[in-house]
């Protein structure tokens, strides 16, 4: 399964669940391949409705990812899951989901990433690389640590944290195979336009 | 895999200790759950409201060799991805989470479901598709689960318990001291948490606990 570049990773907080269904469909035409429900606050009931809905707006080439649980993104007929660092590990993930759908990995090390490779992740989510308000507080990773991590595994790496679409060159110079967003859309005074930002990046030096 | 939905269910569900991390002081769940399996816990629960779920993986598989051992009904909270990824017997659900019908279609037909109505018509409502047992409460007022909202008392349970066909728990506030009420109200047992994981003498409190709920079901069929 081919490894989405643009990854729009959802954040209640940032964008409650009904604005952001209502702006799915535009998202997703703008060049957004991949959307992660995330929400690790919400019962399980709330993020399957979520789940069901984004479901008939996420249409291929773009696919649609569930954030740590297996159970929503199985009965949403999800396209794959995004596991955390401490969450189920890859084997067990992908003996529950079958074959055919993506597992991805956030990682926050080179060490996490190596093991979450060897474990099967078809590909690793990893930041955040630089300072963002959706992890305050914490430092950033940086376009080293970013390089240290594409080098160490053979699957594609995604980069998160603090990405602009004029980062977008550096984070792929370091190696990644694309970028995972929340605010730098979703808090976006124009979503679509940012989108377009993105994606004109990545297609940039794509086609460099 | 042997299942434990039908006439094996009941009696599983005498004594029902729910695992917590913060009651338990420090001790590692594993010891609590040998500790009250010893005391005559017929059902133990996994419950993770927090921290990273490589660690529940960890606890439930030491959890998951223990209850087999030991025959007892082992289930997982909420998680239904966690409950298959640990082949657990059972799944445990309440009002918010996954709906009953959803979390059948991923168990499939061995595992058994319990789920946590708040109404009686959300019991019937379950009933009808495919819980096997309901776990009714708060029975009494209880400072585990903030979230439990007032205690609907006996009368509640015994509601529910008269009305469904399934076997019932209840869950809140029980202890070996209020415990026979709950059987005499129709439970075929009870739930707890702080009663044996808050415990210093873990085992003596199922003990107890066990003790007075195979009195009560004794002299109610009698």
């Amino acid at each position: 399964m081919r490894v989405p570049q643009l990854h729009l990773v959802t954040d209640p907080e940032v964008c409650p669940f009904d604005r952001l269904l209502d702006l799915l469909p535009v998202l997703v035409a703008a060049g957004v391949d991949a959307v992660h429900l995330r929400a690790p606050d919400r019962a399980a009931g709330d993020l399957l409705a979520v789940a069901l809905a984004a479901r008939r707006l996420v249409m291929p080439p773009a696919v649609l990812l569930v954030n740590d649980r297996i159970d929503v993104a199985l009965l949403s007929e999800a396209d794959g899951v995004q596991l955390p660092e401490r969450g189920l590990p890859p084997e067990g993930a992908r003996r529950l989901l079958g074959h055919g759908r993506l597992v991805g990995c956030s990682v926050h090390s080179v060490t996490a990433a190596e093991r979450a490779a060897q474990a099967g992740a078809d590909f690793l989510l990893f930041g955040n690389v630089f300072e963002t308000a959706s992890k305050p507080g914490r430092g950033a990773a940086g376009l080293q640590a970013l390089q240290a991590v594409t080098r160490a595994v053979p699957c594609p790496v995604i980069a998160i944290g603090g990405i602009t679409p004029e980062r977008v060159p550096a984070v792929l110079a370091a190696g990644a195979h694309g970028v995972a967003v929340i605010r730098g859309i979703l808090a976006a005074a124009d979503q679509v336009a940012a989108v377009h930002a993105f994606r004109a990046a990545l297609d940039r030096v794509e086609g460099a | 895999m042997t299942t434990w939905r039908g006439a094996r269910l009941r009696e599983a569900l005498r004594l029902y200790v729910i695992t917590d991390r913060a009651l338990a002081r420090g001790r590692p769940d594993i010891e609590i759950a040998r500790a009250a399996i010893a005391g005559g816990a017929t059902a133990l629960q996994l419950r993770w409201k927090s921290g990273p779920l490589s660690e529940a993986l960890q606890i439930g598989r030491a959890l998951r060799a223990l209850c087999r051992e030991a025959g007892v009904l082992f289930v997982v909270n909420d998680r239904v991805d966690l409950a298959l990824a640990l082949e657990a017997d059972g799944v445990h659900v309440g009002v918010s989470d996954l709906p009953v019908p959803e979390v059948r279609k991923l168990v499939g037909e061995a595992m058994v479901v319990g789920f946590s109505p708040e109404t009686l018509e959300q019991a019937l409502q379950a009933e009808a598709v495919g819980a096997d047992y309901l776990g009714v409460g708060p029975v009494y007022p209880t400072t585990t689960k903030p979230d439990a909202g007032p205690a609907v008392g006996l009368d509640h349970l015994a509601q529910i318990a008269g009305a469904v066909g399934i076997p019932v728990v209840g869950i809140g506030g029980i202890t070996a001291a209020n415990a026979a009420a709950v059987i005499r109200a129709g439970a075929v047992g009870v739930a707890v948490i702080s009663a044996v994981v808050g415990a210093e003498n873990v085992r003596e409190a199922a003990r107890q606990l066990r003790a007075v709920v195979d009195r009560a079901l004794a002299a109610r069929s009698a």
